[in-house]
């Protein structure tokens, strides 16, 4: 088995005395394309912000590499985000900057590039995600699916080793999402990513996950992991129901 | 691609040489990562400059690691190349830079429009110019929809929540009366410091509950009162309206069929003009109040006397003066709050602005109703 880049264990997530979910063990890979399913309300985006240190958990741990995340104290934090890139589910573009400005600034407070430099890099990771020639646009002048594009180039402007998708095709259309979908992909293989993609959309599950961890609302436990094809068909009956319910016959 | 073991590497180097007259050979050495000092495709460029090529031959088995700083470098090159009609060919480029490379070229998005101009400084001019007649047509629309929606309101036909008025109300009175008083309380202090040291000179400090009472009463209650609620209650409008924006909350209203206007701001600007005289009344006891601390234990006058005095001095159409003041003013405090909240565009930034700017329009606007006040008061001999 190879040494996990990145996963949690034991861990119990709780909002005050309410349990979300508990002793979650998992260990993703590197390069992977790692989901993390289930329906809404689940914990799903609760487990992400765990994983990034946006929330506490009330028992267990997350681990990068093989070094303790939730021990570790604020600047071992960040320089184990720092290899770490993160796509918000509404995108989090800084609104008040231009798409250009919002990928630079990442570059520019944890690089020593010249600003000519940073141009360049702004320009690929923009063109990266086929939004060359809206460099001076701000986000609230593009579509949904723009945005999200512009965020995934933002999440990659420091090359990171893990990238962390939060609801990736939410709001978007399914064409747009399946498209960002293959991004994605490519970005995975383009850049050696290991990726995880908290989402319950059904078709970008199967269509980019290489495995995939189903989390029930109701136990408050994982009950499945796996590939996502797999489960689809072999899986516990609520995954199975899951997988039914987001497609239509 | 760039991991931390790999700090050591040699640091990233060109070598170029020509092979068979018409081949420029391009071989990259060492590290290339964005952290490090990169040579610029500058230095390939001024060779091609220097001498032409029918062919560029890139080298890359000699690089160590790579990260975004080589695709940068590959690609840049290309792009020249190809500006030049220059044949590239890159027979041991690794794999995942081929991906990236084909990435750039074929992921476009199919419509990219022009990005919108920003455009030299005489054109910015030109559109602050044109965004300014923009805002002022904004802002005439703005009062008229408002003046609708309160004739809406008083034929009971103007749609807002009962219980929003309900909130607004208390919001803009009872829970502003502690600033407000305290406030007033120390204008009243101030100006009673300030008469006492110059009527001293005269010999006439006794009356200095007259003046202190007069300008509380007349004006400077009403004043400072509506500034208080231009920086309270002015920017709190401004900033939940321009956030209901961003949120998409103000849209939802309209695709109802509801009036933002009439559901936003009517309510506001009715809360506000009915509270604010309320407050203007108790901020002139306060400022009174003040005025007799200083006059009590400055002058040794008995607080019965000094309030008798300002009683005395003070007529029913000084207090109602102040109080129809005090109502505009509250109406302007509403208006330009809620108008700058609506004006704000689509971005968490514009919260921001919109508060300010409604804290600055607010209290110009005070200042300039003041100034009108005082002039049609004194042609009518008020």
């Amino acid at each position: 088995m190879a040494e996990a880049i990145v996963g949690v264990r034991d861990l119990t997530m709780a909002f005050g005395d309410r349990v979300v979910m508990e002793h979650l063990d998992i260990r993703i890979e590197p390069g992977e394309i790692y989901v993390v399913m289930g329906g809404s309300g689940c914990g799903k985006s609760t487990l992400l912000r765990h994983m990034l240190g946006l929330q506490e958990p009330a028992s267990g741990e997350v681990f990068y590499g093989d070094e303790s995340f939730t021990r570790a104290g604020a600047s071992d934090r960040e320089r184990m985000l720092r290899h770490v890139g993160v796509l918000y589910q509404g995108s989090a573009l800084w609104t008040s900057m231009t798409l250009a400005e919002n990928v630079a600034l990442p570059l520019q407070q944890f690089t020593q590039l010249r600003p000519g430099r940073i141009r360049e890099v702004v320009e690929l990771k923009l063109a990266l995600v086929g939004l060359h020639g809206f460099e001076e646009y701000y986000p609230w002048e593009l579509s949904g699916g723009m945005q999200k594009r512009a965020g995934l180039a933002r999440a990659i402007a420091l090359d990171p080793e893990i990238l962390f998708i939060d609801e990736p095709s939410a709001s978007l259309d399914p064409p747009t999402g399946r498209r960002l979908d293959r991004l994605i992909l490519e970005i995975r293989d383009a850049l050696h990513t290991t990726v995880v993609v908290v989402t319950h959309d059904v078709a970008c599950i199967l269509g980019i996950g290489t495995r995939a961890l189903f989390l029930d609302g109701e136990s408050r436990r994982s009950i499945a992991e796996g590939p996502p094809a797999e489960l689809r068909v072999s899986g516990p009956d609520a995954v199975r129901a899951f997988f039914a319910g987001g497609i239509l016959p | 691609m760039a991991k931390e073991g790999a700090a050591a590497l040699a640091p990233a180097a060109i070598e170029m040489s020509r092979a068979g007259g018409s081949t420029l050979v391009v071989r990259l050495r060492g590290a290339w990562r964005l952290a490090d000092d990169l040579p610029p495709p500058a230095d390939v460029e001024r060779e091609l400059d220097r001498e032409s090529a029918a062919m560029v031959r890139l080298e890359t088995s000699a690089v160590a690691d790579w990260d975004s700083g080589l695709v940068v470098f590959v690609f840049g090159l290309l792009t020249f190349c190809r500006a030049r009609g220059i044949a590239v060919e890159h027979p041991d480029l690794p794999g995942t830079l081929e991906r990236m490379l084909a990435l750039v070229q074929t992921s476009a998005l199919p419509a990219a429009a022009p990005p919108p101009l920003r455009g030299g400084l005489l054109e910015r001019l030109g559109r602050r110019a044109l965004a300014r007649r923009k805002k002022v047509l904004a802002a005439s629309l703005f009062v008229g929809e408002t003046t609708l929606g309160l004739s809406r309101m008083l034929v009971g036909r103007a749609r807002f929540r009962g219980q929003d008025l309900g909130l607004l109300l208390e919001g803009a009175g009872p829970s502003a009366l502690p600033i407000v008083a305290l406030v007033n309380f120390l204008v009243g202090i101030i100006l009673a410091f300030v008469g006492i040291t110059q009527l001293r000179r005269f010999g006439a400090d006794y009356y200095v509950a007259d003046i202190v009472g007069i300008a509380v009463v007349r004006d400077m209650a009403a004043l400072i009162t509506a500034i208080v609620l231009a920086g309270r209650s002015g920017a709190a409008y401004a900033a939940q309206l321009a956030t209901m924006k961003v949120t998409q909350e103000v849209d939802a209203l309209r695709t109802l069929g509801i009036s933002p206007v009439e559901f936003l701001v009517v309510p506001r600007v009715v809360a506000l003009t009915l509270m604010t005289p309320f407050l203007v009344l108790f901020a002139d006891l306060m400022g009174v109040l003040g005025g007799a601390a200083v006059g009590t234990t400055m002058m040794n006058q008995a607080l019965a006397s000094y309030l008798r005095q300002t009683a005395n001095s003070v007529t029913t159409g000084d207090i109602i003066g102040g109080l129809v003041k005090s109502a505009t003013y509250g109406a302007l405090v509403a208006l330009t709050g809620t108008a700058r909240g609506l004006q704000a565009e689509r971005s968490s930034e514009q919260v921001g602005v919109a508060a300010t700017q409604a804290v600055v329009t607010g209290i110009v606007a005070i200042i300039i109703a003041c100034g009108l006040f005082q002039y049609v008061f004194f042609l009518f001999g008020f």
